[in-house]
């Protein structure tokens, strides 16, 4: 009975060896309103200053992105498409650059279904504006017409810092992945300055490093239809979680929903899906990638899965159907009652 | 000398060490922070005093292009009704964990409910 009253000891101690520990929980958890996006940031362990830093650095880089990349206000994008348009040589300004050389690879491997080079779609469709347009959509004739000299991105030449057009109805519109470009700097900047714990949650999609104290960053995923939180994960030490929905600007006209994610192949809101999320390292990678799957559907995404090397897919079909890769079956877990009904493709 | 197998100071070990373990399970476990206590509204970038989510009331909030209407009760909020034309915030609907948070970005207003433990860190969406 010895051991028993050894035990005992132990007992006693643990209390105190407990609140010795984690008392002082050091979450630092800030929302920013930027230009345009709500910013939800969490830091783990971060000293004071570089909670201080870290929300400059935040504020700094989407405001930057916002003012270069701006598809319908003046600013150094607007510029670069009219010289686009006109198509001779010129110097591309250096903030853009990287954006259109990642633009040309992630156009490549998506097989065309993520192309930032129809922004004159976009904008036929009424979504270039601040406010959401009413309707009508565009006629079946002005579709047709762009449709018949469809830009992408081989249409744009470099030679160095200098860039020309070769179609003149080519205009950028960097919307599908200018958020995840602008998270991947964000977490650049925030390892520069020693922060080794954070979720940046750029309207609702994010990039997260290390880890919320002793446990792994948990994420929800919200219901494309409906309310709250479809399903649950527990996130790596460095992952991204990017969602395309049909639900995050759209409008309804003589009751049929036409919302922004565009299908090249028929210059109309993709149809098929709901919203596609993607777990991958990089934010702009996970950010294209959700677009292109998204416009590829339940019938196309695995091929366009395995042409861009995203291995961890969970597309949601416009009747509520779950399709997954097994990658992202493997961690996923449903938080609805009900749990949906899911089909894994054989194949990563 | 016989000696019974378990002794009075026995029994009291094993008496205080379940009383401990009664102790340990109240104050790690069930605590563990699945509804959220107080609500964090931030309107273009300032944070109101915090409101508890225990008392049932609606709010109506100003913000950058007009007033946005919240209704909290049983330990949980959502937008009501706000000026927006998406309707994204309304759509989000209930919030009732630590750390959830829903946002009406042209009315520049931000809900988040308070709590370290919440269910999620942060919701992609």
């Amino acid at each position: 009975m010895k051991m028993l009253r050894r035990s005992l000891l132990l007992l006693l101690l643990l209390p105190g060896l407990i609140s010795c520990g984690g008392s002082q929980p050091s979450l630092h958890r800030a929302q920013l309103l930027s230009l345009g996006t709500l910013v939800d940031v969490s830091l783990w362990g971060a000293s004071p200053r570089q909670i201080t830093e870290a929300e400059r650095i935040i504020q700094e880089e989407l405001d930057r992105i916002h003012t270069t990349l701006h598809a319908w206000q003046p600013g150094p994008l607007m510029e670069v498409n009219r010289r686009l348009a006109e198509g001779s040589w010129f110097h591309c300004p250096p903030e853009i650059l990287p954006l259109i050389e990642q633009g040309k690879r992630l156009y490549r491997s998506s097989g065309g279904l993520f192309n930032p080079a129809m922004g004159r779609l976009v904008g036929l469709w009424g979504f270039h504006s601040d406010d959401l347009p009413g309707g009508p959509p565009p006629s079946a004739d002005e579709i047709d017409r762009f449709l018949a000299n469809l830009p992408g991105m081989e249409a744009i030449e470099i030679k160095g810092e200098q860039i020309r057009g070769t179609n003149p109805a080519l205009q950028l519109d960097f919307g599908a992945f200018a958020k995840g470009y602008a998270v991947d700097r964000i977490i650049e900047r925030l390892r520069s300055i020693g922060i080794r714990n954070a979720i940046v949650n750029a309207g609702g999609d994010l990039r997260a490093i290390g880890r919320h104290g002793e446990r792994a960053w948990r994420i929800g995923i919200r219901q494309p239809r409906g309310e709250g939180v479809l399903a649950s994960l527990e996130l790596g030490e460095d992952e991204s979680v990017f969602t395309s929905g049909d639900y995050e600007r759209f409008y309804i006209y003589q009751g049929k929903r036409y919302h922004h994610i565009l299908d090249p192949r028929t210059g109309a809101p993709a149809r098929g899906a709901s919203s596609v999320t993607v777990v991958h390292r990089e934010a702009a990678e996970a950010d294209a990638a959700a677009t292109a799957l998204f416009v590829a559907g339940p019938q196309g995404w695995q091929d366009v899965a395995r042409r861009m090397g995203i291995e961890q897919v969970m597309l949601v079909d416009d009747k509520g159907n779950v399709w997954m890769t097994p990658a992202m079956a493997a961690r996923i877990r449903f938080e609805t009652a009900q749990k949906p009904r899911v089909t894994i493709s054989e194949q990563p | 000398m016989n000696t019974p197998l378990v002794t009075r100071g026995d029994w009291l070990v094993l008496g205080a060490s379940l009383l401990l373990l009664a102790w340990l399970y109240a104050t790690l476990w069930s605590s563990g922070g699945e509804t959220g206590g107080q609500l964090h509204i931030l309107v273009d970038g300032r944070e109101l005093p915090p409101i508890s989510l225990q008392q049932e009331r609606t709010l109506a909030i100003d913000g950058s292009i007009g007033t946005s209407t919240l209704r909290i009760e049983n330990g949980r909020v959502r937008f009501l009704s706000s000026p927006c034309p998406g309707q994204q915030c309304v759509h989000t609907g209930w919030l009732s964990h630590g750390g959830e948070f829903a946002a009406c970005l042209p009315n520049r207003i931000a809900l988040q409910i308070g709590g370290d433990e919440g269910r999620f860190d942060t919701i992609n969406f």
